[in-house]
């Protein structure tokens, strides 16, 4: 008789759920809620439910395969290690390390991303690893380390609850977060005023004391004339930004030029709603900025975070309970994938690769420690590529082998049909994961992964929680746990220091690296809540970051000028495109259009059209559109809502039938190249 | 902790009783999983009625389950406004006075209101939910293998909040089962006060027809009733 709970994180989104899997012989069944997780309280959303689904599914990839000329085949573990270590081992000789490029994924654990960019350092001796936090979140590291000194949410999940005054800004929470969601409407049940800034009507505008409908794109502007009327009327705290800050009067200077009547012109908002969220957000006692990719996706987007971070500094709402600026991280393991190193530019731990003593330490780590067979001497100096850069060289040439690590980028990333001509041009693909995504029918050899049931690890959340996942049932069929396999290919290339045996042997090697994980044990996780930083064994570990200095130490107020979108509307392409997530699917799919109780909700992409700019295209509800860009065209079903601004178009890019990111364009912000999701020209027409 | 199964006597000592799961649909799980298997189970008063009224619907088989019965706190009582909190057989803890749904604060407050204003009440709380089923799946007495809040002639799909049909259609499936358990609204991520609705159904139940679900077996609702048949106890409208 087996009848066993496993206690473990769900693997959706970034709010870290608690939750037991229960195993009935073998079997997973539906997820039951941990009722006692300071996180999640005993709740899940639609997802979570239905997080055994996709484990179950009988898609899941059970052997290695290997292209040969009739296609993908199934091939042994054996050959399928020695074909991928000889390919990459024989382009590096070739071509140099700067020929190989690494995906690593918001979607497996610490430890396996740990693993990756180890081996990309240490193995083959390049920095061109990234993953899709590139597409989410790179702003918000880039911007936030400048303003704070640290990339990270300010504050913690449960401590949204204490704000008196809630800036909500390009999240759709109920969606895309809904167990934060949940705090943010107990925060406005207890009395704070909630103010959303967003185009789109959402589930939380409902609730809201003000909606601010800025034109997308425009965030710069709406940010710069709020921060224009609070020194204007002298709203601003003083104290703190004496005591605290460095920059002041830059800034001033600056947002002297955002009149609110030049903030209409710009964004749409009119004067007095301007006035009214600046002088709500100013006067609160504890004000608390929320934001997502709303804000981040843009090619200003380093800009739009810098001054939501100016703005959160002027009025001293950072550093105590219910105030900070809190990014939410959209995936269950991407800020543990930044920490990890699993950028171009950082170490794990963001120690930069620029710094010669951070290459000395890891060096001696890696490449004397463990000692390494391979040619690597020394570790890269140059930060690498970033995920679009790396597909623009793969079609120029410049890459010639890639590694993705549970990653879609044939979905995720701007202009699919530019990703496919680059994966195309490679000559060789490895991809890890446990469905054939439309990546890995693109790939060469696929390596069959292991599910977050499957294995043990430990994910961090957005509120940098971090949080073991615990194996609950086998893989299956020939199908193995990740961190094992990035490990075998490691020994199949030759190179030692990648024979840890257990996860928890990774994470060791990891925190005796990373100092804000420095003090984080598995040991600890069993009895101890920890947020990073986490220095030492009896540090407690941190809820609130910039208590009394910021990571920086002084806070350091940034100027920024509001530019224009990189694709405005046409006469040709009149309609904005913004692309997002909904409530029942998750990202590129392949997990949620698997799950049949996700899939039943939603079956096919929808674009969300205002119902006055349907009529006059002589579109119906739950009729046919044809949208097209510069880059593509595709077909897909109106969904009708009144909610929806006139003039833009949103499309989920959770179908591959209707890919909003055919539609997409590849401009980048310039500091942290994240491409512009939320803001490209697309023509509408009946289809 | 979450529940966990003993099947060697040692390890028994590691039992603890907190946080409070609801077993019921496990212990059918289980059963049904290992038909030849017989279960013992640590029961609060709304776990052993839970049982009851699932015997009633076919779904676990009382003979092959040994309750051991456990009485809640008056904290515990208060906190759940339940009326019996405790099960047939205490086993364990120390019989308390259960507590008048009335006696619950919320409760008192909607009953004091207009009927506008509850209804507002409600519809807003309803605008909150994010159609997460939680209070489906939480529920030991909503069984239907084909659920008809899936289904699209009912309940528009792929959107949220979901439409009102969603709710009420929830609610009278399990009005004349419900348990007053909370379940549902412990899993509830918008913190919908469900509870305070069932609460004041089940009183009506009980003052209209003398009737309590989870009680006896042989204890059959009122609802189920023909159109020769007239539900009232004092046998109004036949």
């Amino acid at each position: 008789m087996d009848y066993r709970s496993v206690l473990t994180t769900c693997p959706y989104c970034g709010c870290g759920c608690g939750m037991y899997l229960p195993v009935v012989n073998g079997r997973l069944g539906r997820p039951l809620p941990d009722r006692s997780h300071p996180l999640s309280q005993g709740r899940l959303c639609i997802k979570g439910y239905a997080a055994h689904e996709h484990v179950n599914s009988p898609d899941r990839l059970t052997r290695p395969l290997v292209r040969d000329g009739q296609g993908l085949r199934p091939a042994t573990w054996d050959e399928a290690l020695k074909l991928v270590a000889s390919r990459l081992m024989g382009i590096r000789d070739e071509h140099g390390p700067d020929s190989l490029a690494f995906l690593c994924s918001a979607k497996c654990t610490n430890e396996e991303n740990y693993l990756l960019q180890k081996l990309a350092r240490a193995c083959f001796g390049t920095n061109h690893i990234d993953h899709c936090a590139r597409l989410c979140h790179a702003p918000t590291v880039a911007g936030l380390v400048v303003a704070f000194g640290s990339g990270a949410m300010t504050n913690s999940i449960p401590d949204l609850e204490e704000a008196d005054c809630i800036l909500l800004t390009g999240s759709n929470t109920s969606e895309n977060h809904p167990l934060i969601s949940t705090r943010l409407l107990r925060a406005k049940r207890n009395g704070a005023r909630l103010i959303v800034v967003d185009p789109r009507g959402i589930h939380l505008t409902r609730f809201a004391d003000i909606h601010a409908r800025p034109r997308p794109g425009t965030d710069v502007a709406w940010i710069n004339g709020l921060m224009h009327i609070i020194l204007a009327e002298g709203w601003e705290n003083r104290e703190f930004i004496a005591a605290r800050t460095e920059g002041i009067e830059a800034l001033r200077a600056k947002v002297a030029e955002y009149p609110a009547e030049r903030v209409e012109k710009i964004t749409g908002i009119e004067p007095q709603q301007l006035r009214e969220i600046a002088r709500l957000y100013a006067g609160a006692e504890r004000g608390s900025i929320v934001y997502a990719m709303g804000i981040t996706q843009h090619t200003t987007g380093t800009d739009n975070v810098l001054a939501l971070a100016d703005l959160a500094m002027l009025t001293g709402h950072v550093g105590r309970r219910g105030t900070g600026v809190n990014p939410l991280r959209g995936q269950d393991n991407v800020q543990g994938a930044c920490d990890m190193g699993g950028l171009p530019d950082v170490f794990p731990g963001y120690q930069p690769v620029a710094d010669p003593e951070a290459r000395v330490k890891f060096g001696k780590a890696w490449l004397e420690d463990g000692g390494d067979a391979s040619a690597v001497r020394e570790l890269p100096h140059e930060p690498g590529l970033t995920v679009v850069e790396m597909m623009s060289a793969a079609a120029e040439g410049r890459l010639k082998a890639m590694y993705v690590l549970a990653e879609n980028p044939m979905l995720s990333d701007p202009d699919i049909h530019h990703v496919r001509e680059a994966l195309q041009a490679l000559e060789f693909l490895v991809v890890q994961d446990i469905f054939l995504t439309e990546t890995a029918e693109l790939a060469d050899v696929v390596l069959p992964g292991s599910s977050f049931a499957e294995r043990d690890g430990t994910f961090t959340c957005t509120d940098r929680s971090v949080q073991r996942i615990r194996k609950a049932v086998e893989t299956p069929g020939e199908a193995r746990p990740d961190w094992q396999i990035i490990g075998q290919v490691a020994s199949a290339c030759g190179a030692s220091g990648f024979e840890h045996g257990t996860p928890e042997a990774v994470f060791a090697e990891m925190a005796r690296l990373t100092p804000i994980y420095g003090g984080i044990s598995y040991d600890r996780l069993e009895r101890e809540w920890l947020r990073w930083p986490c220095r030492s064994p009896d540090d407690p570990g941190t809820e609130l970051l910039h208590v009394d200095r910021f990571s920086r130490g002084l806070g350091h107020f940034t100027p920024v000028d509001y530019r224009p979108p990189a694709e405005e509307p046409d006469e040709q392409y009149p309609f904005v495109l913004t692309t997002g997530r909904t409530m029942f699917h998750y990202h590129t799919g392949s997990m949620t259009r698997r799950s049949p109780s996700l899939d039943r909700e939603l079956r096919e992409g929808f674009v969300e059209l205002n119902p006055l700019d349907a009529r006059n295209l002589g579109i119906a509800d739950g009729g046919r559109a044809r949208i097209a860009s510069r880059r593509g065209q595709i077909e897909i079903t109106a969904r009708l809502d009144p909610a929806a601004p006139p003039g833009v178009v949103f499309i989920p890019f959770h179908f591959a039938e209707s890919a909003a990111n055919a539609l997409t364009h590849r401009s980048l912000d310039p500091v942290s190249k994240i491409p512009e999701f939320k803001v490209c020209a697309v023509s509408v027409e009946a289809g | 902790m979450g529940p966990y199964l003993f099947t060697e006597a040692g390890d028994l000592a590691s039992l603890v009783l907190e946080p409070k799961h609801m077993l019921a649909p496990i212990c059918q799980t289980i059963l049904s999983e290992f038909p030849e298997g017989k279960l013992g189970v640590v029961v609060r008063g709304c776990e052993q009625r839970a049982l009851t009224e699932m015997a009633k619907l076919g779904q676990v088989d009382l003979d092959r389950l040994v309750l051991i019965g456990l009485a809640c706190t008056s904290a515990m009582a208060r906190e759940c406004a339940c009326a019996r909190p405790y099960p047939e057989h205490i086993d364990a803890g120390e019989k308390t006075d259960g507590v008048s749904p009335t006696e619950d604060g919320r409760v008192r407050e909607l009953l004091s209101m207009e009927l506008q204003d509850r209804l507002d009440i409600w519809q807003e709380a309803f605008t909150r939910c994010i159609k997460c089923y939680g209070c489906r799946n939480a529920c030991p007495v909503c069984i239907c293998e084909e659920c008809t809040l899936q289904q699209a002639c009912w309940v528009e799909q792929g959107r949220i909040p979901p439409s009102l049909p969603f709710h009420l259609i929830r609610f009278y499936h399990v009005a004349d089962k419900c348990l007053g358990c909370g379940a549902c609204e412990a899993a509830c991520p918008m913190d919908i006060p469900l509870t305070a609705l069932h609460l004041l159904f089940r009183e009506r139940l009980r003052e209209l027809f003398a009737y309590e679900p989870g009680l006896d077996v042989a204890h059959r609702s009122p609802l189920i009733t023909s159109l020769q048949q007239a539900p009232f106890a004092d046998g109004r409208g036949e």
